[in-house]
């Protein structure tokens, strides 16, 4: 995008026209969203329809091919390469930093598994944020309290069941003080009887007024903790609305056909 | 019995003190050797995984070459090959005289470059067996490249470097005696000599294979203790 492009608006999140390519493969073609505080957007959508590749486009785990995004009213600086190669940051440092306002929650959780549950939380606030060691560890002991497990702070990621490890995620998450939550898949996977205990806890973070990004597939959840829904379909929004909007009046058939297979 | 002991005893009598500096300096070369060849790997895998073909056909050129041709050759090819640059050097700056490379330097830097290029395909297989996750986690909470490295790349490579390295070292150690052949006073050198001044082959080449195998069993705990500390969180406590 030219340098002379309209300023986005100061929202939480703002991502204008979207595109991503993976070799001959149009992903993303044309995604545009805005997030506002307290704004709890769900994705949902078949898989291939590109929202997680979305999710991770935002916080440039994969490079857009071109569109804009811009956290809290900073726009990140692309570089527009010559012989069509894609564009590359302009500044990885401003990467770095936007990423630290992105809190993000992935499907097969990464946490640092040479680190204890403690250490994992605390890693980011001290050598990225240079808090105070003391400091980041009262607060990661809230955290791990607040997502119930406390009494894992010692212990080593693979010691925990896969509910404990997503919500130690979720804390190393919120111990950056994000601007916005992404959460790429954050239960799919999980055993079904460890769902309830992860979808708690992000629903009490909604209720607590985070803005948050969900990619899900758990239609009943996005129902009721969503102000918005999104449905992707081929990489393009093909409906966009409140969750009574879409799950009680589909208006395109391909949500409809989407409904009536997954929920 | 008595005998013995006067073989072994520490003063000019006996052997035991000449054993003794043989094998610090074996260690001591096997040590600085290690040291260049962990550097020489790190930068040899850093290449091979890099986008830059010039470095990844160099670093493929190194292994290549140094695993395909003989250590002792590259031992001579540093002692006396280094021997007759130095000396043309020296003499272009008008210094006649005998040139002497040192035996424990050409030693260390040829073993150094021979076992670069083993931990080379050690730390490279290292770093693709973690799991992609564990750096876009790290990347995900705005940790630059550095960061990166030092606090989730280079500790779990380690983990999956360990054993490998373990057996680099012992392989090393062994390795140190092709440098008495140059004429350092390592271990083997030491024993070779006290053979030909008693004519106790097996004495003394029997006191230095206990000393090598005192080394590595050392060498062995300390691994061992290593690879528990570096598969922390990997094997149930």
């Amino acid at each position: 995008m030219p340098d002379t492009a309209a300023p986005l608006p100061s929202a939480a999140l703002v991502i204008e026209d979207l595109h991503k390519r993976f070799g001959t493969l149009d992903v993303l073609r044309g995604i545009s969203l805005t997030a506002r505080d307290g704004d709890v957007i769900s994705l949902i959508g078949a898989s291939g329809s590109g929202k997680s590749t979305f999710l991770r486009c935002i916080n440039l785990l994969e490079t857009p091919d071109q569109g804009r995004i811009a956290v809290n009213g900073e726009e990140i600086r692309m570089k527009h390469r010559t012989n069509g190669r894609p564009p590359v940051p302009a500044d990885p440092r401003q990467v770095d930093r936007l990423r630290t306002r992105l809190g993000m929650v992935f499907q097969s959780f990464n946490l640092w598994t040479h680190m204890t549950v403690l250490e994992n939380v605390i890693e980011a606030p001290i050598h990225v944020l240079k808090v105070p060691r003391r400091d980041a560890v009262a607060r990661a002991e809230a955290l791990l309290d607040k997502v119930g497990i406390g009494d894992k702070a010692k212990h080593y990621p693979n010691h925990l069941s896969g509910g404990q490890q997503q919500r130690a995620a979720i804390a190393r998450a919120l111990a950056m003080q994000p601007k916005v939550l992404l959460f790429d898949e954050p239960t799919s996977a999980l055993d079904p009887e460890l769902v309830g205990e992860v979808l708690r806890v992000i629903r009490q973070l909604a209720e607590e007024g985070n803005t948050m990004l969900i990619v899900t597939h758990e239609m009943a959840f996005a129902r009721e903790v969503s102000s918005e829904v999104v449905f992707l379909h081929q990489g393009r929004i093909e409906e966009r609305g409140t969750p009574a909007e879409l799950f009680d009046n589909p208006r395109t058939d391909r949500m409809r056909q989407f409904l009536s297979r997954d929920y | 019995m008595t005998d013995l002991a006067t073989a072994f005893s520490l003063g000019a009598q006996g052997w035991g003190d000449e054993l003794l500096a043989g094998m610090a300096t074996t260690a001591q070369l096997a040590a600085t050797a290690y040291a260049c060849g962990l550097v020489l790997g790190l930068a040899g895998a850093a290449a091979k995984l890099s986008g830059a073909w010039l470095l990844r056909a160099l670093a493929d050129l190194y292994t290549t070459v140094v695993r395909g041709v003989p250590e002792i050759l590259i031992l001579f090819l540093l002692f006396y090959g280094g021997a007759s640059l130095v000396r043309g050097l020296l003499q272009d700056l008008g210094h006649t005289g005998p040139v002497e490379v040192s035996a424990f330097l050409a030693g260390a830097i040829a073993l150094g470059v021979v076992s670069g290029a083993y931990s080379t395909e050690l730390f490279r297989g290292a770093i693709l067996a973690i799991p992609r996750g564990q750096l876009e986690a790290g990347r995900a909470v705005g940790m630059g490249p550095w960061l990166r490295f030092r606090r989730i790349l280079f500790p779990q490579m380690l983990r999956y470097a360990l054993p490998g390295l373990g057996n680099l070292w012992l392989v090393m150690l062994k390795d140190t005696a092709l440098v008495s052949v140059i004429g350092l006073n390592d271990l083997l050198r030491v024993g070779y000599i006290a053979m030909g001044s008693t004519r106790q082959p097996f004495t003394f080449f029997l006191a230095v294979a206990l000393m090598f195998l005192v080394m590595t069993i050392v060498s062995m705990i300390v691994l061992h203790r290593l690879e528990r500390w570096a598969g922390q969180g990997v094997r149930r406590a």
